[in-house]
């Protein structure tokens, strides 16, 4: 069996970030494997120790993002495939999951798994495009999954509970952090991780399906959140300082 | 005519509010610019919420009823949807933001070559590009982005806009739509529903949320207790959704759902950036919890310093002889 699992590169959204000139300012070096991904690759990792098979990862990034790659094969990965880009090039969403697609023509595949967004932009998109553009049956926001025979049966998260889904081999699911606690690399893993097969392919490469309308949209601008004022606190007898807040939300917020 | 097309979501036969908030915005973008707003209802039964929609006036009410509609299920939604979209040729295509149009947004975008901006907080269109702002960097940092080409596919954050009825004659069209189960990729196994006839969590004007803090049963009769005093939908942080003491479709965050109450109270919630990323946008923010130092302080607007089990009970008390 194999499983393609797609990871990106992203920023950690817990450093410190500024806004320049209405560009975003990042520590490239506290640049993170997305961690919605990890929990894909962590239930690749589950599924291949249970019931056999290879996991191979894709990634679309600079030359940079080749640590993230190291981090899933050091994770148990088996082999990677980064696919280059150069610095000036942005990519969106649709165009993301053109360049996969093309990736992914020629691929034989059970399974390919993705985070269902990335953390640092939360659209939650390339994967089910990815799914449309390949034609696979695919679910999305995966809590829980296991393989029965070559068919997976997905626990997702639905807006008030959870659908039990059977998706036939070849598919795409997209996973949520909920489902499992990603494995930290041992130093093994880390040691192996050097020996494991990455193939580079340029960007370049897997254009074909790209045209000029291929990214549709683009970001303009940032700017910071509008910081809350700051409330009051409260700190005392709990008793007065229950009674004393209670009667403020229904007398000067009137939201009771 | 360019037009505007909002999707219907239904949840156990009631409009949810957010689609009324999406459909109240894109009557106004429609009536500011010279263009039309039309809504889509696609139900297993639509009777009931036509007539309903009916009081937020778009220029027509497109159906399509089929018993498939039933549950969620994405691939006969993403065939009504594409068949909807190519009959219709709307320019802007707009749904509230659930776990159901997330799930088929992507595809929906890749199968109509057309432009997609996921979980917008603000939009706007005068009949070239859509604009609009996005939280990003667990709702850090606000993004400004912009579209290219038609059509576009938004989904937009519940609590965005206000729901505005509109008078005038909304024209019902019934669009003609077959499917066949042998169409179905995927099977839907079994439905899981915990939440029963609770306050629906992302509609809720008023949410109580417990963390780590909210440590045993006697806690969780005191969450319960409040939601019931002020008709609360119950939320949680991840902490306790991963734990197993409140269902996960009740998390609050960047992971789970995005709620924008008038009153949201966190009772023994840390405040981690990913849970504020899922309430920061709450009217009133309530914090209680005994570490003064806790990040939920900084947004709150009145925070409680105190061992929960000991606020709660006189708390709930107050409110009880203000409700009467």
């Amino acid at each position: 069996m194999k499983f393609y699992v797609c990871i990106k590169q992203v920023p950690d959204v817990n450093a410190p970030l500024q806004i320049k000139e209405g560009e975003l300012i990042q520590d490239a070096n506290r640049n993170i494997l997305n961690a919605y991904d990890a929990s894909a690759v962590e239930e690749a990792l589950v599924l291949k120790e249970a019931h056999g098979g290879e996991i191979e990862v894709v990634l679309i990034g600079p030359d940079k993002a080749s640590e993230t790659i190291r981090k899933a094969l050091a994770m148990g990965a088996d082999s990677g495939s980064h696919i280059l880009t150069e610095g000036s090039e942005e990519f969106d969403s649709f165009s993301y999951a053109k360049i996969l697609a093309e990736f992914f023509k020629d691929k034989e595949y059970q399974y390919i798994f993705c985070g269902k967004q990335s953390q640092d932009t939360d659209s939650g998109l390339t994967g089910s495009m990815l799914a449309e553009f390949l034609d696979l049956p695919y679910a999305t926001n995966a809590v829980g999954l296991q393989l029965e025979g070559e068919n997976l049966i997905v626990k997702r998260q639905g807006d008030t509970g959870q659908e039990m889904i059977e998706l036939p081999a070849p598919s795409l699911v997209t996973c949520s952090n909920d489902m499992n606690d990603p494995r930290i690399p041992s130093l093994k893993g880390i040691m192996q991780s050097k020996r494991k097969p990455v193939n580079t392919i340029a960007v370049s490469d897997l254009k074909n399906g790209l045209t000029n309308g291929s990214i549709k949209t683009s970001v303009v601008g940032y700017e910071e959140k509008p910081k809350r004022e700051p409330g009051k606190k409260y700190e005392g007898e709990p008793d007065e300082i229950a009674k004393e807040v209670a009667q403020l939300l229904d007398s000067a917020e009137n939201v009771i | 005519m360019s037009n505007l097309l909002t999707y219907i979501s239904v949840n156990d036969g009631k409009i949810k509010r957010s689609s009324l908030e999406v459909l109240s915005r894109c009557n106004e973008i429609a009536e500011k610019n010279g263009k039309t707003s039309s809504a889509i209802v696609i139900s297993d039964d639509c009777s009931t919420i036509v007539e309903n929609l009916k009081s937020y006036g778009p220029s027509v009410i497109y159906t399509i009823e089929d018993p498939i509609f039933k549950n969620h299920l994405n691939t006969p939604l993403l065939k009504a949807l594409t068949l909807a979209m190519s009959e219709i040729n709307p320019d802007v295509m707009a749904f509230a933001s659930t776990e159901g149009s997330k799930d088929i947004l992507g595809a929906l975008a890749a199968n109509r070559n057309a432009a997609a901006l996921a979980d917008v907080s603000e939009f706007d269109w005068t009949g070239d590009a859509v604009t609009a702002k996005r939280p990003v960097m667990a709702s850090k940092i606000i993004s400004s982005v912009e579209t290219k080409g038609s059509p576009v596919i938004l989904t937009v954050r519940s609590g965005s806009y206000d729901t505005v009825e509109k008078s005038g004659e909304s024209k019902v069209q019934s669009i003609p739509f077959t499917f066949d189960k042998n169409e179905l990729k995927l099977t839907l196994k079994e439905i899981i529903s915990a939440t029963g006839d609770k306050v629906d969590l992302s509609e809720a004007e008023t949410v109580i949320a417990a963390g780590r803090g909210v440590k045993d049963e006697e806690g969780r009769k005191l969450i319960d207790e409040l939601a019931a005093v002020l008709n609360a939908g119950i939320g949680a942080s991840r902490a306790l959704t991963e734990s197993g003491d409140y269902d996960p479709s009740l998390q609050i965050g960047q992971t789970g759902k995005v709620v924008s109450p008038q009153l949201y109270i966190a009772v023994g919630i840390s405040g981690a950036i990913q849970h504020v990323a899922g309430m920061a946008n709450s009217k009133v923010i309530v914090a209680i919890n005994k570490d003064p130092d806790a990040p939920i302080f900084e947004i709150a607007d009145y925070g409680l310093v105190g061992d929960l089990y000991k606020i709660l009970p006189p708390f709930i008390d107050e409110l009880k002889k203000i409700k009467g």
